[in-house]
């Protein structure tokens, strides 16, 4: 087995995984850094798909404090204020980063500043964007400077298990796969950030890119990792509904859409938001997917199941020149965006949850280091749209110069327990033993399972059926082969890997909203709607046990301000 | 010494014919391009048979489809599905392009699929991207201002932004450049469509400043002169860019320094 040694290991290519790496190597350009991603560097993950674009307090008139206030607001109040507070503010430093030093070009106003765009949820303009595919330009240009540099890259190269040294005390490195090579690799780093995104995958209609398995998040379970807010899985209320089977479903229509004033009315054309929230179409991605979702139910929605988004009331020309992205991806479905009316449902988008982590990026297991869709706790219980690219961004770069100070301060390459090497491969090699199986018929079924029963509405019935569902799912992965022919660049055996970390993970997300025996933000409770005691607030923490999910729950420290409270009227005062 | 007759590996020969779904009303053949590297066999190109009541609408569908169902071993690279990130990029019906935005119904009889042309293969229609990798370095495609920055955003005209529209869409798939006669002939040293859009974008970023040497550099018989304005780039791009025109910017930005 091929055995690579370097200072920092990064795992994935997305806005958090760049930006680490450009940040370590400003702090010491003498460290070896090596950045490992499961596709193509520059196309894989999700920032790249990033529509609407990123929050930052920069207009006159708004705050960082503002933006706190809204990003604690829309979290239910369940967020780690302090990385919420860091967040808000590194941003305003981030922002000018992306423009100033990596030549990020965002859209406009007359007065030469950047325009800032309305997204639900939020009491200010504050969207930085470039036309309504920002992703696009924000890493296409980090990418070119994580080429410029002398950076390692493990492209088309999986994280399989993370590897502890043999007393368990810390991280020794990562076992990886070499796809195109079918063979594995063992990275052994002094320090390793987990940046691989989450990605809820397991739903059946679900917007992030098929490459993303929450393989992040797996693999900290299987390291003993807790993972918390699991249960708050953020679903997008305009996800592209363009017939069965095929990838284009599920494929988000930005929230700008809503925020310019978008309409959503049922199968006759009728409003129906208002009827849910006085905000109407701009109320938060959690309460519009919920109205949706009411609305299918009762009997008001379309034949393919969905409602319709209508913008035509805006202005065909304007909708075109200001949806470019957007009126482009629905006509490649054979849509008309601008002009007539375009079937969406809400589809499974982000996950709040995740590895708990310190605001040096630092967490639980020494060597190992977390930022972007794999921690949990900067969103609470629901993401404002915008927030997401920048909590990548901001979290990235803090923890590219957090390893660099760790390195530097004389951390070593460590041994490795080269018994968890072994059973991680043949954990990894077992389906090649066994009789080909149909994988999809199982995927479908994980879909359905999460969809229904773990999935906008939730009850302790559907949540307990889930559990056999699962159960039922990782026994037949298990039993479950691959045909060992050639092992270079096999998608099958990716499936295979695929699978057994979302279903492991799924078991989590089940597990935390049994637990939760309340409805905050994403996640809605049939059998309990309150949102209880917000000064009680308690976050959950799932750990994955021989297979099994096991909860407990914390209490949210208040750090910045107590749920009735607000920091703005303290702001002007000042 | 000339070589005087083709490298290894480039004929193709007919391979399996996967039987066809039972009962299906509308079928469509499939011919898609094998390579496997480990075998030292030529490619191949085997022949799948879709039921297309039953088969979504992309041809990335049909991939995904056809892996999923018909032949675990087929191989090829995707992603986002959506048309942003340029991993499916491939030949399809004799036009390079993305699986994931690619109609079935607008490719006429069998869909034959090809991976980017004149491109080493990794494996079946997986394409070895590395030289057009380093092509893109080697503009140096980020910002360059000597002025320092104010310690905010730079002012710019919204007028200013707009000259970057056509370009910053680029997804970098690689379709126009390698569907380039003159890069199929010349690809190591003439850069190709989709790199000098890139290098026009930064000539033409109001914020940069290093225009002079961003030409110094592409002042080469290859790097730019070897565009002859075949417009197959412009004609192939998936995202409906202009490379060509890019191209013939610079090219006028050359003639007017003199």
């Amino acid at each position: 087995m091929k055995r690579i040694d370097t200072d920092i290991l990064i795992l994935g290519a997305g806005g958090a995984g760049l930006f680490a790496a450009l940040h370590a190597h400003k702090a010491d350009p003498a460290l070896k850094i090596t950045i490992a991603v499961k596709g193509l560097l520059g196309k894989s993950g999700c920032t790249r798909m990033v529509q609407g674009g990123y929050n930052v307090a920069l207009a006159k008139g708004d705050s960082a404090v503002r933006h706190f206030m809204d990003t604690i607001e829309g979290g239910k109040w369940l967020n780690d204020q302090d990385l919420a507070w860091l967040l808000v503010h590194e941003a305003q430093v981030r922002i000018r980063e992306l423009e100033n030093e990596l030549g990020c070009f965002f859209d406009r106003n007359p007065d030469g500043t950047v325009h800032q765009k309305a997204f639900a949820g939020q009491t200010f303009d504050r969207t930085v964007h470039k036309g309504d595919l920002t992703g696009i330009e924000i890493v296409n240009r980090l990418a070119e400077q994580v080429w410029a540099r002398g950076i390692a890259r493990l492209e088309e190269h999986r994280a399989l298990a993370l590897v502890k040294t043999p007393d368990g005390s810390a991280l020794s490195g990562v076992l990886m796969l070499d796809m195109r090579a079918g063979n594995f690799v063992f990275v052994r780093a002094k320090a390793v950030l987990l940046a691989t995104g989450g990605g809820p995958t397991m739903y059946k209609y679900h917007t992030p890119s098929g490459d993303k398995a929450c393989d992040g998040m797996a693999m900290a379970l299987r390291a003993g990792l807790p993972l918390r807010d699991m249960e708050m899985v953020q679903f997008h209320p305009t996800g592209l509904l363009a017939g069965p089977d095929t990838r284009m479903t599920g494929t988000v229509l930005e929230e700008g859409l809503r925020g310019a004033g978008g309409w959503l009315v049922d199968r006759d054309g009728k409003r129906f938001m208002a009827e849910y929230d006085p905000k109407a179409e701009r109320a938060t991605r959690d309460v519009v997917s919920r109205a949706i979702f009411d609305t299918i139910a009762k009997g008001r929605g379309t034949d393919l199941g969905g409602v319709y988004l209508e913008m035509r009331h805006l202005g065909p020309e304007n909708v075109r020149r200001q949806f470019k992205g957007m009126v482009e991806r629905c006509a490649d479905c054979g849509f008309d965006l601008a002009g007539d009316r375009v079937e969406v449902v809400p589809t499974a988008h982000y996950m709040m949850g995740g590895l708990p982590f310190a605001p040096d990026c630092t967490t639980a297991l020494p060597g190992l280091f977390a930022a972007g869709e794999d921690t949990g706790g900067v969103h609470g219980a629901n993401r404002l749209g915008g927030n997401g690219v920048a909590n990548s961004t901001v979290f990235g770069g803090l923890a590219g110069a957090s390893m660099a100070k760790y390195v530097g301060a004389g951390a070593a390459l460590r041994a490795a327990d080269e018994t968890a090497i072994a059973q991680a491969i043949a954990q990894a090699e077992a389906p090649f033993g066994r009789k080909p199986t149909d994988l999809e018929a199982i995927r479908e079924k994980l879909f359905e399972t999460m969809w229904n029963d773990v999935g906008i509405v939730r009850d302790a019935s559907c949540l307990k059926r889930a559990e056999a569902s699962l159960e039922e799912l990782d026994a037949s992965l298990d039993a479950a082969g691959v045909a060992d022919g050639d092992r270079a660049f096999n998608l099958t055996w990716a499936d295979w890997l695929n699978l057994k970390n979302l279903v492991a993970v799924s078991k989590t997300i089940r597990a935390a909203a049994v637990a939760r025996d309340d409805s905050r933000g994403a996640h809605f409770r049939a059998d309990h709607p309150e949102a209880g005691d917000l000064a009680a607030s308690r976050y959950t923490l799932a750990t994955l046990v021989d297979g099994r999910a096991q909860v407990t729950s914390a209490p949210v420290a208040f750090t910045r301000v107590r749920p009735g409270q607000t920091l703005l009227e303290a702001e002007a005062a000042e | 010494m000339a070589e005087f007759t083709l490298p290894a590996n480039s004929k193709v020969h007919d391979g399996k014919k996967w039987p066809s779904p039972e009962g299906a009303k509308r079928t469509k053949n499939f011919k898609i391009y094998r390579w496997d590297p480990d075998t030292g066999a030529n490619p191949r190109v085997d022949t799948y048979t879709l039921d297309l009541d039953k088969t979504a609408p992309m041809v990335l569908d049909a991939l995904i489809k056809i892996k999923n169902e018909t032949d675990s071993t087929l191989t090829f690279r995707r992603s986002c599905r959506e048309g942003v990130c340029g991993s499916c990029a491939m030949n399809i019906d004799g036009t390079n392009t993305l699986a994931c935005t690619k109609p079935i119904s607008e490719c006429e009889g069998d869909v034959k699929i090809y991976p980017l042309p004149h491109m080493p293969v990794v494996k079946d229609l997986v394409p070895d991207l590395t030289q057009a990798y380093a092509q893109l370095r080697s503009i140096e495609p980020w910002l360059k201002s000597e002025t320092p920055p104010p310690d905010r955003e730079r002012l710019q005209s919204p007028e200013e932004r707009a000259k970057l529209d056509g370009m910053w869409e680029c997804i970098l798939c690689f379709s126009c450049t390698t569907s380039c006669p003159s890069y199929w002939w010349n690809g190591d040293r003439y850069l190709g469509p989709a790199v000098l859009l890139q290098a026009y974008r930064w000539i033409a970023d109001s914020r940069d400043e290093a225009t002079g040497e961003r030409l110094d550099n592409l002042e080469d018989p290859f790097r730019l002169y070897r565009c002859h304005t075949i417009m197959n780039c412009t004609k192939t791009c998936p995202k409906g860019l202009n490379p060509a025109k890019a191209i013939a910017e610079i090219k006028k930005l050359m003639v007017a320094r003199k």
